[in-house]
This record gives C-alpha cells, sequence and structure tokens, in this order.
C-alpha cells in the first residue's frame, strides 16, 4: 500500500494528526539536522536546532499556505535556528574532512588518495576564510546539494540573490586559493 | 558545472558530519507535553486524560531512553533502549458472554471466539487459538493502550482499510490501566469506526494485516 504523500501529510498535520505530523519528522529528521550541521558547525547546537525547528514548525503549521512546499519551508525555520545558535556560541566551529581510509585499503591508489585529500583540505580551508553569507550558500549548494529555491529558503533570500551570491562565493573561493 | 563546482560536490561528499540523531522521538514528547499544558488551561479534566508519553514511562523501574514514538487514537508506542521488568502471567479479566460488552465487538471474519474477557481500561479481551484480540473504544482521545519496545525491533505505521495503525514486528511491553507492564509479542494495531483493535498472534505482517481486515 501507498504511504500517504507529503501534502496529504502537512493537510492532516494541520488539522491536528499528530502521527502524519511525526511521519514528516521521521522523513526530514536527517535533513534538518544535516543543514544545522553545516550552518553551525557543531553537532549538539545541530541536534537542538533540529528538535526545535521541529516544534516551531508544528506551531506555526496553522500559518502554512495550502500548495506551498513543506520541505524549503521546514529549512528556512532549521537554518534559522542553526544561525541563532552559531550567533550566540560567538564563533563558527570548523568543519573537518572525514579520515582518510588507512594505507592499503581496498579501492583507490594511495598516492591518488593522497593528492586527493591534499586537495580537499586546501579547498576545504579556502571555504572556512570566505565571509558567512559566502560560505553558507556554498555549503547550502554544494555540501548539501539543496536547490535554489531551498538555499533561498534556508538563507532567507531570493533565488536572484541565491545565484548572485553563488557567483560571487565561487570567484571569491577561487582567489583564496591563488 | 566548472571544475571548481564538481570539486565542493566532492569536498562534500567527504566531509565529517556525524550521523544525524534522530530527534522524532523528543519532538515527538515536547509536542505532547505543550498539548498538555495547553489543554490544561482550557479544562483540568481533559488535561488529566491527556497522557504524555513521560507518563507513558513514569513506571517504577522504567529509566529507558526515548528514542521513536508513535501514535494511533488511543495508542502510544515508544521506541526505548531498554525495557522494564515484564511479567508473562496477568489474568486478562473477568470471561463475560460476547454479547454483554457495551458496544458490538468485532471479529476476525465474523467468528466467534473461545471466550471473551472484559478487561483494564474500558477494553474487551477476545480469545481465539493461537490469536488474541483487544478492543475498546478509543474517541474519548484517551490513550488505553501503551506500548514500549526496543530500538532493534520493528515498529512501522500501517494501513488497515484506508484507517492508520502500527505494526509492531517483536518482543514489546504492553501497558494497560493498573496494571504492570506485560510480554507481549507481534502485534497489530488500528483504527476501526469508534473502536481501537489490538492484534497480537505469532504471524507476520502481512497476514496480520488480512486478519485485520478481515474483522467485522
Amino acid at each position: 500500500m501507498q504511504p500517504p504523500g507529503e501534502e496529504t501529510l502537512v493537510e492532516q498535520a494541520r488539522r491536528g494528526d499528530s502521527a502524519a505530523f511525526e511521519a514528516l519528522v521521521l522523513a526530514y529528521q536527517s535533513l534538518a539536522f544535516r543543514t544545522a550541521f553545516v550552518i553551525a558547525g557543531d553537532a549538539s547546537d545541530a541536534e537542538e536546532a533540529a528538535q526545535d525547528a521541529f516544534v516551531k514548525a508544528h506551531r506555526a503549521l496553522g500559518r502554512f499556505r495550502t500548495g506551498e512546499r513543506f520541505r524549503p519551508w521546514l529549512l528556512t525555520i532549521v537554518a534559522n535556528e542553526a544561525r541563532n545558535r552559531r550567533r550566540a556560541r560567538g564563533r563558527r566551529a570548523a568543519l573537518v574532512l572525514r579520515a582518510p581510509p588507512e594505507p592499503g585499503a581496498a579501492g583507490a591508489d594511495p598516492a591518488d588518495a593522497l593528492l586527493g585529500t591534499e586537495r580537499r583540505e586546501q579547498l576545504l580551508a579556502a571555504v572556512q576564510r570566505l565571509r558567512d553569507d559566502d560560505r553558507d550558500v556554498l555549503a547550502c549548494r554544494y555540501f548539501l546539494d539543496l536547490s535554489e529555491e531551498e538555499t533561498a529558503a534556508a538563507l532567507g533570500v531570493a533565488r536572484g540573490t541565491v545565484k548572485s551570491r553563488t557567483h560571487r562565493a565561487l570567484v571569491r573561493l577561487e582567489e583564496e586559493l591563488r | 558545472m566548472t571544475d571548481l563546482e564538481l570539486e565542493l560536490r566532492d569536498l562534500g561528499a567527504h566531509l565529517d558530519i556525524p550521523p544525524a540523531r534522530p530527534v522524532l522521538g523528543v519532538v515527538a514528547a515536547r509536542l505532547v507535553r505543550r498539548r498538555r499544558r495547553r489543554r490544561r488551561t482550557v479544562v483540568l479534566a481533559v488535561a488529566i486524560a491527556t497522557v504524555a508519553i513521560a507518563v507513558a514511562f513514569a513506571v517504577p523501574g522504567s529509566r529507558a531512553s526515548l528514542l521513536r514514538f508513535f501514535h494511533v487514537r488511543g495508542a502510544a508506542v515508544s521506541v526505548v533502549d531498554r525495557l522494564p521488568r515484564l511479567t508473562t502471567h496477568r489474568p486478562l479479566g473477568e470471561p463475560i458472554p460476547l454479547d454483554t460488552a457495551p458496544f458490538r465487538l468485532l471479529l476476525p471474519d465474523g467468528r466467534r471466539p473461545e471466550k471473551v474477557y472484559a478487561g483494564d481500561g474500558g477494553g474487551y479481551w477476545l480469545r481465539y487459538p493461537g490469536l488474541l484480540l483487544f478492543e475498546f473504544e478509543s474517541d474519548a482521545g484517551i490513550d488505553i493502550l501503551k506500548k514500549a519496545t526496543l530500538g532493534m525491533t520493528d515498529v512501522e505505521y500501517v494501513q488497515v482499510d484506508g484507517a492508520p495503525g502500527i505494526w509492531i514486528g517483536g518482543r514489546h511491553a504492553l501497558y494497560l490501566p493498573g496494571g504492570p507492564p506485560r510480554a507481549a509479542g507481534r502485534t497489530l494495531i488500528w483504527q476501526r469506526g469508534r473502536l481501537t483493535l489490538r492484534l497480537e498472534a505469532a504471524v507476520g505482517r502481512d497476514r496480520a494485516l488480512a486478519i485485520a481486515r478481515s474483522v467485522r
């Protein structure tokens, strides 16, 4: 049997069906955590931001417009919560790379893997040196693979601003890498 | 997409992002607590009837962490990291004739049960060979059934003839009003009209759903 679609779940949740809202939380808790982590840079902050965002989303369901898409709407709330925590902390925790595979592990050539790791470290360091708004737009578009619409919702800006800010951030990143 | 954009994508795939921490359980519990506070301000009696998940675990001996939460009308299922001590031999209630229940009991395939018992919380047990059915009027909005199950147990939302239900694919604790938690096995809970039904049998999910659909 087909599970109920997202629109149906949102509509049921708006009418007070707690099971429908829980199904939405279940579907989006991973995306909410990742988004909050990339913005706040800290796992505990990300977890709290995701929790608070869902509770606030539930409270705001009455203002959710029929036909609106739930995912970008939720991302706006999650990203706000994550930015609030980043501001409260006063600094951004740095993102780090996963540990590379052990030498001799099956798969890539060790020399290639080393070069890849070095380049990624260089690129990540350059991203970390960017301003918050440049870094956020690159994180949403390329680390989280969000669409322009979702990035606009997460950053609280117009879709056109996402295009121009992405372009500007890529230019600045290239300058950082020179 | 430029080379730099491709490199950023690749970088995103190599970032050390910790596994997402499940928030459903905490969010559900906070919403239940919030709903309870709001109702209390309106009518105290209604607030008393509103059962928060925290209350469900205020059972002596239960210090488990809530991992996930499922709910259909009249029943709440909490996925926790450990179960309390469970009793296995608990009487179902007073035996009664089938037609003396205050509402019409629904029967799988219309078959009469071996025995009917008036159970706790205003519910009725129907005993069949290898199958136990529990029925109660759930339209009062009170969670009569509360269940706790371990994180590794398969729990999922299902539908029975379009109505919401929950399938629990393993051992769990069953809480009924006024008694200690009881050990229970594979169970399907679903809504049917004004009733919520609970079917417990050593069968798989699909067979349990087929039995549930045959109830009339």
